[in-house]
């Protein structure tokens, strides 16, 4: 059978856009630092935190007055983190889907995965777009490492560039061999305690998620 | 920006076929070749071999195969293909092998490319099957068969 296409008709879910990433690279901060760029870009949006046992990302990122506490979901991982969003992510994608459901225009849930360590990688049947955040702290031979997560991701984040004198770490080479490991594959920098680079990350969704541009 | 949502149909259901039939005369089939790694992603953006940027999403529940159909209408189609584009590229010994081969290629609805004096023929299937067309040609050495590098 042919159906007919229709480019405007037709209502189609949510884009799902995974963030992963070590503990404490700053996945949260640039949930946080996305939330306010995307509303202002009239981007219809919503949030699914993952922690190990408790609701603590989601709690502050429903605190923070930046979103509607409502569109603000909590997984419990209870696992290894990598559990929920690769091997069974069954109960992402039915926080997903009732996020959904609650907010028939959602256009974007971001997903952001509990701390874990180089490997971690989301399911396809998950995620339509993944992005690895690793920070400058972590030092600058983690690109070389070649982690799954850092490899294969669709947007490789590199935050807390403010901290690149203080951990004797230079920007450039990190970057030249994140994109090295990668094959050209795109890699961005960013600040979240400053909101730098920010703007490059919501254009990289823009442009190959939300198919604005 | 081409944005196409859903699959439509695929290329080997009889429907599709005519109708993809009389596309193939007017030069309006696009391959969409997806690298076998991505075949799970249910949302990308993508250019097929004519070079349409094409912004593809699925429904939750649909799977991309090879072959899927995903958009057809106004003398064009965009067929999804899996792995990377195999080629096969031929230097024709002289002008005379190059009319025969020309003359086979264009009968045959060979997808082709030219660089210089050599036709690269874009692969829909094993070159065996290609091989076996054009046999007489390469039996009498009028063609050179050059391997990718
Ligand atoms: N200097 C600096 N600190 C940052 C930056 N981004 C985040 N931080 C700090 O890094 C710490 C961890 O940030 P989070 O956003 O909680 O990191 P996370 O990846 O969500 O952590 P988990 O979810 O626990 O894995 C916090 O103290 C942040 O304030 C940055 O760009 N620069
Ligand atoms: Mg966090």
């Amino acid at each position: 059978m042919i159906a007919t296409h229709d480019a405007k008709g037709t209502r189609m879910a949510a884009a799902r856009v995974g963030i992963g990433g070590p503990v404490g690279s700053g996945k949260t901060a640039l949930v946080e630092r996305l939330i306010p760029s995307l509303l202002a870009r009239g981007i219809d949006l919503a949030v699914i935190t993952n922690d190990l046992v408790t609701a603590e990302d989601a709690e502050r990122i429903r605190r923070s007055g930046l979103i509607d506490p409502a569109r603000v979901s909590a997984v419990e991982a209870g696992a290894c983190p990598h559990t929920v969003i690769r091997e069974d992510p069954s109960l992402n994608i039915e926080a997903a889907d009732d996020l959904e459901r609650r907010f028939p225009g959602v256009e974007l849930i971001l997903i952001e995965s509990g701390g874990d360590n180089l490997a971690s990688t989301f399911s396809r049947d998950l995620t339509d777009f993944w992005m690895f955040v690793i920070d400058v702290g972590g030092g600058d031979d983690i690109p070389r490492k070649r982690g799954p997560g850092v490899v294969r991701c669709d947007l490789l984040v590199i935050n807390k560039t403010d901290l690149a004198p203080h951990v004797g770490v230079e920007l450039a080479p990190m970057l030249a061999q994140a994109l090295d490991v990668r094959d050209g594959r795109p890699v961005l920098l960013t600040n979240c305690r400053k909101g730098e680079g920010i703007d490059a990350v919501v254009s990289a969704l823009e442009r190959d998620v939300l198919f604005r541009a | 920006m081409l944005r196409l949502h859903g699959i439509v149909g695929h290329r080997d259901d009889p429907e599709v076929q005519s109708r993809l039939h009389h596309v193939e005369h007017h030069g309006g089939i696009e391959f969409l070749f997806v690298p076998p790694h991505e075949a799970g992603r249910k949302r990308f953006r993508l250019a097929t071999d004519k070079g349409t940027d094409c912004a593809v999403s699925l429904e939750r529940d649909e799977v991309l195969t090879d072959g899927a159909l995903l958009f057809l209408a106004h003398g064009r189609a965009v067929i999804a293909r899996f792995g990377e584009q195999a080629v096969w590229r031929l230097r024709p010994r002289d002008a005379s092998a190059a009319l025969g081969l020309g003359w086979h290629a264009g009968n045959l609805h060979w997808r082709v490319r030219f660089e210089g004096d050599v036709l690269v023929v874009l692969l829909d299937g094993p070159t065996d099957e290609y091989r076996a067309r054009i046999a007489h040609l390469l039996a009498a050495n009028l063609l050179e068969e050059i391997t990718d590098v």
